[in-house]
């Protein structure tokens, strides 16, 4: 199949895509009171990220990036696995998911 | 034109803020009705404002037309997707639509000519972790405190308007960024060019260095014979996960094993706090 | 026993500071301050002893020891150095053995006070100082001993810290020394800026140089006696600065005795004479300094007259006997003034002492209206305290006659002739009136306190020494006789010296003294100034007959002197022996009569004469009269100040302070907790961050 590399407007296109994702995601995080949901935000904005680097990949023609998006399949499921564990453990605490639950941690 | 350009992107920023802004959970909702109006305006009027640019007309982009087509759809589910995820009160269908964003996003990586990445996002994301997330959901649910469905710190969100407004101003900068034609990348001949793709396969040019060897006939080490590395192979030929195999393995061999290592000190972390003993508190949930 | 010794005679009393100071540190070893302090005195007399009776035979005793370089900073050359020379051996003796007596009666007086070590360390860092002082070299090492001496001298009247009125005449003292100080130091720089040179035996070389060519004043020679003379008034006393001594008797009486009685006070009298050639190249100092003398002689003596605390009298009859040694210093009699600091020495130090035991032995009593007819109580402090009376009331033969006799028959002789000048005759008459009061208030007391129906009160305080006699008897207990050791002994010693140094050392002190700065100083002024000849002459005149060789030997030296004039003088010095006799034992009698015999007449009178007695009881009113004059409105200048620094300057620095505080109160509530909300800033940073770079930066 010939491949040949999208121009900078079309990488455009697709990196708005991935900001939109990624700014979604955080705008989720710093608003959702929910733990669960909040680790669910980090996660889209991963895939905004991923869907950056997957157009960056064939704007270069350079495989490097989808390779990455390999990595940061990883450290997602990494962060799920840790993150939920914890998740859960706070759950046991305090029979509540809310994250304003726990700002008494402020120090 | 560039003008344009970017005040329709401030533009179409300010009333994707506004929209989202609307939608968000909150205990009274006026107007929540005109959000994803509003929001579909946004992204629609940009997109419009871009098919319609000068720099659109003669320009060769990469993509098909229907490559195009593909693209507006799957990032417009993508984009809906994710706006449900976090305007969703309830967790589980904010997972479910978590997944439509994992589909729509394998679509476009469908239509960038990533196949793997597309299967494995959607294995791995959409298959291993959401149904983690989903576990733990059913794990922490708890009974509704008033017998309506879902828990008030579902359904108010913590400043939504300002979240909004921070959330988009690096939307916008971003985006102005992005599409700033100074800015923006520009295909590197050296780097984009289809011979180059042969090196890139082959990783960088391999210096190898001098492998020894017990020689049992003269009883020395001597220099072995070098391995024999792919340099035939045709670029063209290799699929999306072949090549990918090779970049990975030939291009970030420690990048390979740092996951690895990550991947076996987060199971490790897993383990010890499933096994940590908590002590009960039960504060009232503020409100 | 070699001259260098000489050397070590401050630097002993300053280790047995450093070993008190140790002692402190354990209540156990703080027994052990005593004796170590009492050695690190004695043993220097001992070695002032030797080395004067090594240096007698030697020429020239007059010499330089140097210890160690000071301070160097190019041509201004300071040495640790000593000059020794007869001058400077009397005031030794006056300190190590006066000292030593007085350091061996504390041991019994302070017996275990709570404070037993830490008193004998101010007494031993005392001595080291006054050493010091006597023995410097240059002026800047004098000023060191100076400065030293006022420290040691805060230090012990504040010793019971725990008392307001301690503490405030400690300040009153150090604050009042500071005045005289600051002149001090102002001369020493003047000193430098004329002579480049700060060495004494220089400075006086030079000055004595110039009174010998006759010279044409210049201004910084006009101004620097008066500079010196200020610190000497604030050091010893001297109207205006007198304020601060009467206080000091806050501090223990052994304290009173050693350091503001004998020694210390004394200090601007020995520097007015060491400096006595500077003090001439200004014909104006010395008149002033033998009129403030002679007033503060006065006023002092009519305050004593009226005050019932016992030690307050005698710290007025202080102030009173240094106005004396500065009539004597100031009509040029060098050898007067220190001859009379010499046994002043002896009886105010065994004045205070037995005035200490009669408090001791009162539980702190000390007003004269509460005690009467103890001579019963008291035997032995009852007749030492009349020995020290008689010296210093000046009854004839005894110490003080002959000491006082020879200021005043010098002012006199200075006050009449063809060449005298009405002032000092005034200053004579002065000076006799003030001998009768003197004789007539320390009988008074003395009649007061031994004579008469007896009757006591016991004072309330709770004197630390009353534990020291084993059975514990209480406050209510009756007065009683000191033990001889460590407490009469030496009372003894200073008794026998009270009475007889007079006779015994006027020689001794005319050889030394005449050997040392005053002889030559008068000798020179004789060839400028015929005025002073007799001066010079009465020194030998006045002297007793076993000084006449050395008399003899004077008159050789000045012997283009004016035969007349000898004679005139002498003919004074004999009158004048005459008439102080007859006024002493006048004042005596009347004491007598008024406070032992007839006291409801004497209550009479004070009341028809209350208004003067109230005068006098309130010291002039020279307090208030400060208080209103100096301390108010420097009080209202520094709360001006206060306020200035309160508002301006701290507002100042606290909007300084308060600046981050307000950054950080702004910002705090950023700091909720909650991780979103530091995302929230996360995200608006990197927003800003990306503008900046990516943006703006183009």
């Amino acid at each position: 199949m010939p491949l040949n590399a999208i121009d900078s407007l079309a990488l455009s296109h697709f990196l708005l895509t991935g900001a939109v994702l990624f700014c979604l995601g955080l705008i989720g995080f710093i608003s959702r009171r929910n733990l669960i949901i909040m680790f669910l935000c980090t996660e889209m904005m991963f895939q905004g990220v991923a869907v950056s680097l997957v157009a960056f990949s064939r704007f270069h023609l350079n495989d490097t990036g989808q390779t990455f998006v390999i990595f940061v399949l990883t450290i997602a499921a990494a962060e799920a696995a840790l993150a939920l564990g914890l998740v859960v453990l706070l759950f046991r605490r305090k029979k509540t998911l809310d994250a304003l639950a726990w700002s008494d941690l402020k120090g | 034109m560039e003008q344009h350009l970017e005040y329709a992107l401030y533009i179409a920023s300010v009333l994707g803020a506004i929209s989202l802004s609307l939608m968000m959970p909150r205990r009274s909702k006026p107007l929540r009705f005109l959000g994803p109006i509003l929001g579909a305006a946004a992204l629609g009027g940009l997109w419009l404002f871009l098919s319609g640019s000068d720099f659109w007309a003669d320009r060769e982009t990469g993509l098909s037309g229907a490559g195009f087509l593909y693209y507006y759809v799957f990032s417009g589910i993508s984009i809906a997707a994710a706006v449900k995820v976090i305007t969703h009160t309830r967790p589980v269908y904010a997972a479910l639509w978590f997944v439509m964003v994992v589909l729509a996003s394998a679509g476009l990586f469908i239509v960038l000519s990533a196949q793997f990445m597309a299967f494995a996002i959607i294995i791995i994301y959409g298959g291993a972790i959401l149904v983690t997330y989903v576990f733990v959901i059913m794990l922490a649910s708890q009974p509704d405190p008033d017998g309506q469905s879902g828990q008030i710190y579902d359904k108010v969100a913590r400043e939504p308007t300002m979240a909004c407004a921070a959330g988009f101003l690096l939307l916008a900068v971003l985006l102005s960024l992005s599409f700033d034609p100074q800015i923006a990348a520009q295909p590197d001949p050296d780097n984009s060019d289809i011979a180059l793709i042969g090196s890139t396969l082959g990783g960088r040019p391999i210096q190898p260095s001098a492998r020894f060897e017990y020689d049992p006939q003269s009883e020395l080490m001597v220099e072995a014979q070098p391995i024999p590395t792919p340099t035939n192979l045709d670029p063209a030929r290799l699929s999306n996960a072949e090549r990918i195999g090779l970049d990975l393995f030939r291009s970030h061999p420690l990048g390979l094993e740092l996951a690895g290592v990550i991947l076996l000190i987060s199971l490790v972390g897993a383990v010890v706090i499933a096994r940590t003993k908590v002590p009960d508190e039960h504060p009232p949930a503020p409100g | 026993m070699p001259i260098e010794l000489i050397k070590l005679v401050p630097w002993i009393p300053l280790l047995g500071a450093a070993l008190c100071g140790v002692c402190c540190m354990k209540p156990v070893w703080r027994k052990a301050a005593g004796p170590i302090s009492v050695l690190s005195i004695f043993i220097p007399f001992l070695i002032t002893c030797g080395v004067y009776s090594a240096a007698k035979h030697l020429n020239d005793t007059q010499q330089v020891q140097t210890v160690y370089s000071w301070i160097g900073v190019g041509e201004f050359q300071v040495n640790m150095a000593y000059f020794i020379d007869p001058l400077t051996m009397v005031m030794l003796f006056v300190v190590t053995g006066i000292g030593s007596l007085i350091a061996t009666y504390a041991m019994g007086y302070m017996k275990g006070d709570r404070g037993y070590a830490r008193f004998f360390m101010g007494v031993s860092l005392f001595i080291f100082a006054m050493t010091t002082l006597v023995m410097a070299d240059n002026l800047v090492l004098l000023y060191l001993g100076w400065e030293g001496v006022g420290l040691c001298s805060y230090l012990l009247i504040g010793y019971y810290y725990d008392k307001p009125f301690a503490v405030a005449a400690a300040k009153k003292a150090f604050i009042v020394n500071r005045i005289g100080d600051l002149g001090f130091a102002l001369g020493i720089f003047l000193t430098y800026m004329t002579y480049h040179t700060v060495s004494l035996s220089v400075v006086t070389d030079m000055a004595r140089h110039a009174v010998e060519q006759g010279f044409d004043p210049t201004t910084a020679d006009l101004w620097i006696p008066f500079l010196l003379m200020l610190g000497a008034f604030g050091k010893s006393a001297q109207i205006p600065l007198h304020v601060w001594l009467p206080d000091a008797m806050a501090g223990p009486t052994p304290v009173s005795a050693l350091v503001h009685a004998a020694t210390m006070v004394t200090a601007g009298v020995y520097m007015i004479a060491r400096l006595m050639p500077v003090f001439q190249l200004s014909p104006y100092a010395l008149p002033t300094v033998a009129t403030v003398g002679g007033v503060t002689a006065l006023f002092a003596g009519t305050i004593a007259l009226c005050q019932y605390d016992l030690k307050k009298v005698f710290a007025y009859s202080t102030v009173s006997q240094l106005g004396y040694m500065f009539l004597g210093v100031g009509a040029l009699s060098t050898f007067g003034g220190i001859f009379h600091l010499f046994t002043h020495a002896f009886f105010k130090a065994l004045l205070f002492l037995t005035a200490g035991s009669v408090m001791h032995a009162l539980a702190g009593q000390l007003d004269l209206r509460a005690m009467s007819g103890l001579r019963h109580k008291m035997p032995v402090t009852c007749w030492l305290m009349f020995a020290g009376c008689l010296a210093l009331a000046g009854f004839p033969f005894t110490a003080g006659f002959f000491s006082k006799d020879t200021i005043l028959a010098e002012a006199m002789v200075r006050g009449t002739g063809e060449h005298g000048s009405t002032l000092f005759f005034w200053l004579a008459i002065m000076g006799l009136a003030t001998a009768f009061l003197t004789a007539f208030y320390t009988f008074r007391l003395w009649f007061r306190v031994f004579m008469g129906p007896e009757h006591f009160e016991m004072g309330d305080d709770d004197h630390g020494a009353d534990d020291a006699h084993g059975d514990d008897h209480g406050h209510a207990h009756e007065p009683h006789e000191m033990p001889w050791w460590p407490m009469n002994a030496p009372l003894a010693v200073l008794a026998v010296g009270a009475l007889f140094a007079g006779l015994i050392f006027s020689g001794w002190m005319t050889t030394n003294i005449e050997e040392s700065t005053a002889q030559p100083a008068v000798a020179l002024n004789i060839q400028t100034d015929p005025q002073t000849a007799p001066a010079y002459e009465i020194i030998a005149v006045s002297d007793q007959a076993d000084t006449h060789a050395a008399a003899a030997d004077s008159h050789a030296d000045a012997g283009h002197g004016d035969d007349h004039e000898a004679h005139r003088a002498h003919g004074i010095h004999v009158l004048l022996k005459w008439v102080s006799s007859f006024i002493a034992l006048l004042g005596i009698a009347l004491a007598g009569y008024f406070h032992w015999l007839n006291r409801p007449l004497t209550d009479q009178i004070a009341k028809r004469f209350s208004g003067v007695v109230e005068v006098l009881y309130n010291k002039y009113y020279v307090d208030e009269l400060y208080d209103l004059t100096i301390v108010k409105p420097l009080r209202r200048l520094g709360h001006g100040f206060y306020l200035f620094d309160q508002f301006v300057i701290n507002g100042l620095v606290m909007t300084v302070g308060y600046l981050p505080r307000l950054v950080g109160w702004s910002v705090r509530p950023t700091q909720s907790g909650q991780i979103q909300g530091y995302g929230l800033g996360m995200v608006m940073g990197m927003a800003l961050v990306a503008l900046l770079v990516f943006k703006w930066a183009f």
